[in-house]
């Protein structure tokens, strides 16, 4: 049982950091502070949802058709944040709240209140006499992995990489440096809008798809881009899998419904041990 | 300000109160509209308590806490003690500022962004207890057959709140009357330059002698203490209170939409954007689109962070 336990908490720690990871991208190189983040991934969902309805699509053909529409969503979004005025990080979180109500209710519109889950990829296999994996986890824990990974090399050994990685630490001294922001900005819209287009089919098949679901994901997002620091692949895994581990611990000891106090409680304490947010940096030298 | 533009703004709040105040005795009107304005004063009275802490320089996007705290104490109350409607409406403000005094003193090193998230991450804690401590509050279900209001008499004629949709508007608009008043004083009185100096900036603010925690603590209270009110008044009038009905998202999505779009820095604007934008939603867009009509908040939310010059600053203060 308690390897069963263990099991799921990986599938679901690797679905944290993959949703994670879209949010930590976008937001430390263009300062977005994206809470539609949750509403995409939901959005991205229904879309799956609605190809596996409509067209019998397989799952597999879903993936690339969502992460090609929201890596598009991305930049039509990139395009409105770009005219919002200072103070930024705070206008781009209201803007995005807006946002997020109009997807919420866009939903609302198209798909109803009801609760629909894309069906299973097939039967669940058995490993050892009590160790049971379903489909839908091995899809979950193979690509979210994968697609950390390939952030992960992206960052670290390419030099669209390093120049991404650049703009995260020092914008202006990017700029400096002749790496164009713009396009920066662009590839970080593109990159993250994939990856919530990966992330929704993969959420629609393990949870249940609801117009209201979004928030809790934005909030995951949030609580560990804050743990881990903008740009930190590996924080960000071990933070996913953390508090995956938390919530299951809630959900075993307390019952499964206070589980969601658990990423409200520890935003909450994130924040007042870091006041200053995401974007704490070092003082400009007339403060020191 | 100039003594011809007093005179003016005078003479159209004196219009606008008389057309608010009058027009419902005309008869001509459908109950309907009664009805939905009397929930716009409701919402009016939440987006101006909202504005209290805003004035302050502090966005929020977590007053359906303190909404839902007040609708669940009175709910309550009224369930498990019967207590008079007078009583729930004090206990629904009291436990909801109880919760802004916690709030105000765990998140006062907070600005700006961090302040907007720890906000949104406070509704969770007091939904997630009403959802599942099912002995008490009945779970996800909610309470159902909270009485509605009572019976009062004003000048010898006794108005039964509970079927008059007219006494009820007009009840409701008093309350709001109140709110107001308390807006215009966070805006003109001492204390109201207190909340100016602390919002534009804190350090200077602070050697010139204002103490920007006590100011901020005051300001949240009220403002929470004022949202808690609304909630027991929602309570009452709604007769059911659910979890996912008054800790919803579109509860504090609501007093930043409307508090924008009205203009945050003259005493009148929370609650015209209020009474406008509520009344054309429910009026105008949810018999067009049942579902999905609340769409509108979220898109004058985007429209004027684009396109409006001062952003969420929202209209400018007026010169005085």
């Amino acid at each position: 049982m308690w390897f069963q336990l263990l099991l799921n908490t990986l599938s679901l720690g690797s679905f944290y950091a993959l949703v994670a990871l879209g949010f930590s991208l976008i937001f430390g190189v263009t300062h977005t502070f994206n809470l539609a983040h949750g509403e995409l991934i939901v959005l991205s969902g229904y879309m799956a949802y609605g190809l596996s309805k409509a067209w019998q699509a397989p799952f597999a053909l879903t993936l690339p058709l969502c992460m090609a529409a929201m890596a598009c969503l991305g930049q039509v979004l990139l395009a409105l944040v770009r005219r919002i005025r200072e103070p930024f990080e705070l206008s781009s979180l209201v803007f995005t709240f807006g946002l997020a109500l109009v997807i919420q209710n866009a939903m609302l519109f198209l798909f109803t209140a009801d609760y629909r889950r894309i069906p299973a990829s097939g039967k669940p296999l058995r490993l050892t006499a009590d160790l049971i994996v379903t489909r839908n986890q091995l899809w979950l824990i193979g690509l979210s992995l994968a697609a950390t990974a390939l952030v992960y090399l992206m960052l670290r050994k390419t030099f669209l990489g390093m120049a991404l990685r650049a703009v995260i630490q020092e914008r202006e001294a990017a700029r400096l440096a002749g790496i164009r922001v713009e396009r920066m900005n662009r590839i970080a819209f593109a990159v993250g809008g994939a990856l919530i287009g990966l992330a929704g089919p993969l959420f629609g098949q393990n949870a249940y798809l609801h117009p209201a679901g979004g928030m809790e994901a934005t909030l995951i997002a949030v609580v560990i881009t804050l743990f881990a620091g903008t740009g930190r692949i590996r924080g960000l895994l071990a933070g996913a899998w953390l508090l995956a581990l938390l919530e299951s611990a809630a959900a075993l000891w307390l019952g499964s419904n206070w589980r969601e106090l658990v990423s409200a409680g520890i935003l909450i304490a994130l924040l007042m041990w870091k006041p200053e947010g995401l974007l704490a940096r070092k003082k400009p030298a007339p403060e020191l | 300000m100039k003594k011809e533009g007093l005179r003016r703004h005078l003479l159209w709040t004196l219009v606008v109160l008389l057309a608010l105040g009058l027009w419902p005795l005309g008869g001509w009107h459908t109950l309907l509209v009664c009805r939905v304005l009397g929930f716009a004063f409701l919402f009016a009275m939440v987006t101006v308590a909202w504005n209290l802490v805003a004035l302050s320089g502090l966005i929020s996007l977590g007053h359906a806490a303190y909404f839902g705290l007040g609708a669940y104490a009175a709910a309550l109350l009224d369930h498990y003690s019967g207590a008079q409607v007078p009583v729930t409406l004090a206990v629904a403000g009291l436990s909801a500022a109880a919760y802004g005094a916690v709030l105000a003193v765990a998140f006062q090193r907070l600005r700006a962004a961090s302040y907007a998230l720890a906000t949104l991450a406070s509704v969770e804690i007091p939904k997630v207890i009403a959802d599942n401590w099912e002995s008490f509050t009945f779970g996800s279900l909610g309470l159902v057959g909270t009485r509605p209001l009572p019976t009062i008499s004003v000048a010898g004629f006794a108005v039964d709140l509970s079927h008059n949709i007219m006494g009820q508007y007009y009840f409701l608009m008093t309350f709001l009357a109140v709110a107001c008043a308390i807006h215009a004083l966070a805006i003109h009185s001492r204390w109201g330059w207190a909340l100016r100096a602390v919002r534009e900036d804190e350090r200077a603010a602070a050697v010139l002698g204002v103490d920007v925690f006590a100011t901020r603590f005051t300001a949240t209270v009220l403002s929470a203490a004022l949202t808690g009110v609304c909630g027991g008044l929602y309570a009452h009038l709604m007769g059911m209170t659910e979890p996912d009905l008054v800790f919803n998202l579109h509860i504090s999505a609501m007093p930043l939409v409307f508090a924008i779009l009205g203009g945050r820095f003259r005493w009148y604007g929370p609650a015209a954007g209020a009474l406008v934008l509520y009344s054309v939603d429910q009026l105008v867009l949810h018999p067009w689109l049942p579902a999905g009509h609340a769409a509108v908040y979220g898109l004058v939310i985007m429209v004027i962070l684009l396109f409006f010059p001062k952003g969420i600053g929202s209209w400018p203060a007026p010169r005085s």
